[in-house]
C-alpha cells in the first residue's frame, strides 16, 4: 500500500515543485493594503517595459567618479531613523534611498560604512517581505573583508533587481515603483549634491537630462494617484518636474555604424540628445531636489 | 517504512528546487562573468522560449530599458547549455535596429555588443533562437564607462 502511494505521489510532488513560480517566494503573502487595486491607466505589461534600468545609482555614481568629484558621507541619508518607518510605503521607498547610497558606498569602495546600509536594508526588505532576496550574511561577509568589491556591487544590484521583479510579478507594483522612486531621488540629490559646490559639466548635463527619465517616471507614479500616500509624493515630484519645465532638450539624427574590433562588435549611435541648461536653471534644480528629498525621506 | 516515505519526499523536493534555482541563477552570473572585467552588472533578462508554430514567427521576448547618453554599455547573450536554439539578442532605439548578436548575412555570432549610447531614451533588447527553435538564455545589459 505504501509502495503504491509512494509510486502516485513522487510524480505528482516532481509536478509541483517543477510549476513556474513555484519558488521559494511562493508561500509569502503581502497585506492587503500593499496589492495593487483597481484599474491602472497604464497596463501592467507597459509597466514592465517602461520600469527596466529607469534608475541606476551605478551609473550615476560612476559618473559622479569618473568627473573626480570626492567622495562625501554628509550626503548620504542617515540610517539611524530606519525603526521610525512603520508602513511598507515608507519602507519601500526609503529602502531605494539606501540602495542609491549603496551604490555610491561601493563605487567609491567605502566598504567600512556599507554595514550601516546593509542592516538599514536587510530590515526593511524584511518588513517589506523581500528580504529573501537580499543575501544580506554574503554581503556581509564581503564589505567586512574588503574583498571581492565586484561581487559586493554585483550580489547588491542582482538583489534589488530581484526584489523588484518579485514585487511587479506578485501584484505589488506600487511597492515596486516606490523602490524605484527613492532610488531615483537619492541618485539625483547625490549628483545635485555634487554639483552644488563644483562645476562639473558632464554633471550637469547628466541632471539636465533627467527632465527625460523624471517624465517616465511620472507617467508610473500617476497610476497609483489614488492612493493618498502616492498623491503626496507625486505632489512633491511634480515640483522637481516643474524645476525642469525651462530645461530643453533636442536632438539630431544619424544613421548608427558597427565598428568591428577583435571580434567585438560596437554599435556608434549617431542620434544625439542635446541638453541645454543655464546655471540659473541648475541651481533651481539643485534646491528644490534637496527640499523634496529630504521632505520626502520623512513622508 | 514511513521514515523511508518522508525521507524520499523531503530528498526530492529539495533536489528539485534547488536544481531548477542553481541552474538559473547560474547561468545569469557565468553570463555577467563573461561580459568582461570592465563590465559592471546592471540588468539580466531571463528568457525561455517555445519553438515557433508551423508557419509563423519564431517567438520573442522584449525588455525595454532607460538607457543614458555618453554612456558605454554591453548587451550579452548566453545560451542555457540545455537550450535547442542558440539566442539572438537585437538592440532597437524605437523602431530601428541597431544591432544583433547574430549577422544573418554573414552566419557570424557575436556573445554581446557594445553601444555608445549619445541619446538618452527608451531602448528595447528583443531575444530570441535561431531557426525558430525552443530555447532558454539570459541577456545581461552591463555599464561599461561614462563616455
Amino acid at each position: 500500500m505504501m509502495k503504491k502511494l509512494i509510486l502516485y505521489l513522487l510524480p505528482l510532488l516532481f509536478v509541483i515543485s517543477c510549476k513556474p513560480g513555484g519558488g521559494r517566494n511562493s508561500g509569502l503573502s503581502a497585506p492587503d493594503s500593499v496589492l495593487n487595486q483597481g484599474a491602472l491607466e497604464v497596463s501592467g505589461q507597459a509597466m514592465n517595459e517602461i520600469i527596466e534600468n529607469i534608475s541606476s545609482p551605478v551609473e550615476i555614481a560612476a559618473l559622479m567618479k569618473r568627473v573626480g568629484a570626492p567622495f562625501s558621507n554628509k550626503y548620504l541619508a542617515t540610517t539611524d531613523n530606519v525603526s521610525n518607518f512603520n508602513t511598507a510605503y515608507q519602507q519601500a521607498f526609503n529602502l531605494g534611498i539606501y540602495g542609491a547610497d549603496l551604490g555610491y558606498l561601493n563605487m567609491y569602495n567605502k566598504t567600512s560604512s556599507v554595514l550601516n546600509y546593509l542592516t538599514a536594508i536587510k530590515k526593511l526588505s524584511d518588513d517589506v517581505q523581500v528580504g529573501q532576496f537580499f543575501d544580506f550574511t554574503t554581503l556581509k561577509r564581503l564589505a567586512t573583508n574588503n574583498q571581492n568589491l565586484d561581487s559586493l556591487m554585483y550580489i547588491s544590484v542582482h538583489s534589488f533587481n530581484q526584489m523588484d521583479k518579485y514585487l511587479r510579478e506578485n501584484k505589488r507594483g506600487n511597492l515596486s515603483a516606490l523602490i524605484i522612486a527613492g532610488a531615483y531621488i537619492e541618485g539625483l540629490y547625490l549628483a545635485t549634491q555634487v554639483a552644488k559646490e563644483r562645476d562639473f559639466e558632464d554633471l550637469t548635463d547628466r541632471i539636465g537630462e533627467q527632465k527625460t527619465i523624471l517624465g517616465y517616471l511620472m507617467i508610473i507614479l500617476k497610476n497609483y494617484s489614488s492612493d493618498p500616500y502616492f498623491a503626496k509624493l507625486i505632489a512633491s515630484m511634480e515640483e522637481l518636474n516643474a524645476s525642469y519645465a525651462d530645461v530643453k532638450i533636442t536632438y539630431e539624427t544619424g544613421e548608427p555604424q558597427a565598428v568591428e574590433k577583435d571580434g567585438m562588435l560596437t554599435i556608434v549611435q549617431k542620434d544625439v540628445s542635446i541638453v541645454h541648461i543655464n546655471k540659473e536653471q541648475l541651481n533651481g534644480i539643485i534646491a528644490v531636489t534637496e527640499k523634496v528629498r529630504n521632505d520626502l525621506i520623512s513622508l | 517504512m514511513r521514515k523511508i516515505f518522508a525521507s524520499l519526499v523531503m530528498i526530492l523536493v529539495a533536489g528539485t528546487f534547488a536544481i531548477r534555482a542553481q541552474s538559473a541563477a547560474d547561468l545569469v552570473d557565468i553570463c555577467r562573468t563573461s561580459a568582461g572585467d570592465d563590465a559592471t552588472y546592471l540588468k539580466d533578462f531571463p528568457v525561455e522560449l517555445e519553438a515557433a508554430k508551423p508557419n509563423e514567427k519564431a517567438p520573442m521576448a522584449k525588455f525595454s530599458m532607460i538607457l543614458s547618453k555618453n554612456t558605454k554599455y554591453r548587451f550579452s547573450i548566453c545560451t542555457s547549455e540545455t537550450s535547442e536554439g542558440k539566442a539572438v539578442l537585437q538592440l532597437y532605439d524605437e523602431n530601428k535596429l541597431m544591432g544583433s548578436t547574430y549577422n544573418s548575412s554573414t552566419g557570424k555570432d557575436y556573445h554581446s555588443i557594445d553601444l555608445n549610447c549619445t541619446k538618452t531614451g527608451i531602448y528595447h533588447v528583443f531575444i530570441s533562437f535561431q531557426d525558430g527553435k525552443a530555447g532558454s538564455a539570459v541577456g545581461i545589459l552591463s555599464f561599461i564607462e561614462k563616455l
